[in-house]
């Protein structure tokens, strides 16, 4: 089911990975195409999730909403599920952001329920 | 004084140490506004010359050296960069000129009745309009670097009339960010959500645009940046363009710029495409070679 969730980013325009991970790194599910998902990418994702977290507490204890990390030819999307759970969009620079943010608030709640 | 002098295209307002301006007006032409406490002041700047001193709080003037030294002992002041054409520039000059003559005339460099000024500032004016040329024709005024970095923290305005002093020559510090990049950097915060805007590099913030307290800023900016530079190499992505974290309160948008970084506060609603794009093209030119 978690699968038929994450194939719904793969049809977007672009999207080359839908990933749902643990904050230690630990890939609870993905979908992916044309991309090949190493231990490198999860120690990367955890860096990320991790250190993000960190920060946005410096900043008034805040929670995150979103952590968006651009390169030239690719980004990455990460939000937050649930608890230590998120959700990791990895996307070439030609996809639509607002249409991928969009599916990540759309389908939290049926991620939420099948973790 | 400050209301008669023109306009000028405003670059935008920015919190910076005094020494930030002579270090970063090499190739600038027109007023830097500047705002301490309740008190204005202005000075002119003809590139990296700086023509005119002066501040004014309630009935205090300072002109001159006497101006620029109370500037010099503020650790960051508020200033706006407004850029004049040569017929602004000698307008300003004219009115600068006629206020001077008209002072000297009224024989004004008494002291001032007392006013207690900001922090409990001097209560004294200090004129020292014979630091400063004000006219166009004579030479520039240059500073030496040493003589705008105060060694102690000053924190009143000086009570007694500065002595008079000849002309300083100074070598002008090198540029950090040109005018283009102020000027990019001027517009950017321009755009609709965006708070604060800040470029820094490993040992300080070099500017800062918008109305916010750098350290903690900084500190999360650095984090930010700590975290992209651990990422990139193991990422075959590309070169990094930014790292925006969303928080329920706004937006922190770090990006490289030049050899320094920029961090972006925005509010919730602010149109990311947009500084996306913004941020590509910067990283674009940057790669291509062309001035940003």
């Amino acid at each position: 089911m978690l699968k038929q969730i994450l194939n719904k980013f793969l049809i977007l325009n672009d999207v080359q990975a839908a990933i749902v991970i643990q904050e230690n790194g630990e890939i609870i599910q993905s979908m992916k195409s044309g991309i090949v998902i190493k231990e490198e990418l999860q120690g990367v994702l955890a860096t990320i999730m991790l250190d993000s977290k960190k920060t946005a507490a410096e900043f008034g204890n805040a929670t995150i909403s979103m952590v968006f990390v651009e390169f030239s030819d690719y980004f990455l999307i990460l939000g937050p599920v649930m608890e230590e759970f998120y959700l990791a969009i990895i996307a070439k620079n030609t996809a639509n952001i607002g249409q991928i943010t969009y599916e990540m608030k759309k389908n939290q709640e049926a991620i939420v329920s099948q973790l | 004084m400050i209301d008669q002098l023109p306009e000028g295209e405003s670059i935008g307002w920015m919190q910076a140490p005094p020494q930030w301006i002579f270090s970063h007006t090499v190739r600038f032409v027109g007023i830097v506004r500047v705002v301490i406490h309740d008190g204005e002041g202005f000075i002119l700047i003809k590139k990296g010359n700086a023509l005119v001193y002066y501040f004014k709080h309630g009935r205090i003037e300072l002109r001159g050296h006497a101006a620029l030294d109370y500037f010099n002992s503020q650790p960051t002041i508020e200033i706006n960069l407004c850029k004049y054409t040569p017929e602004e520039f000698s307008e300003a000059l004219r009115i600068c000129t006629i206020e001077k003559t008209v002072l000297k005339s009224a024989d004004v460099q008494k002291l001032a009745p007392i006013v207690p000024g900001p922090e409990g500032v001097g209560e004294k004016t200090a004129d020292d309009s014979s630091a400063i040329s004000l006219h166009d024709q004579s030479p520039p005024v240059l500073l030496e670097p040493s003589a705008l970095i105060r060694k102690e923290p000053v924190t009143a305005l000086p009570t007694k009339p500065v002595a008079s002093v000849t002309e300083r020559q100074v070598i002008p510090q090198p540029a950090i960010l040109d005018d283009p990049s102020i000027k990019i950097i001027g517009q950017i915060k321009k755009l609709n959500g965006i708070v604060a805007i800040s470029v820094f590099n490993d040992e300080r913030n070099i500017l800062l645009m918008g109305d916010v307290e750098i350290e903690p800023l900084l500190k999360i900016a650095r984090s930010m940046l700590a975290t992209s530079t651990k990422i990139s190499p193991h990422l075959d992505w590309g070169s990094f363009i930014h790292m925006t974290l969303q928080i329920p309160e706004g937006n922190i948008i770090i990006a490289p710029y030049h050899e320094n970084h920029l961090c972006i506060l925005t509010t919730r609603t602010i149109n990311i495409g947009h500084i996306r794009r913004i941020l590509r093209d910067i990283q674009q030119d940057r790669n291509s070679g062309i001035p940003v």
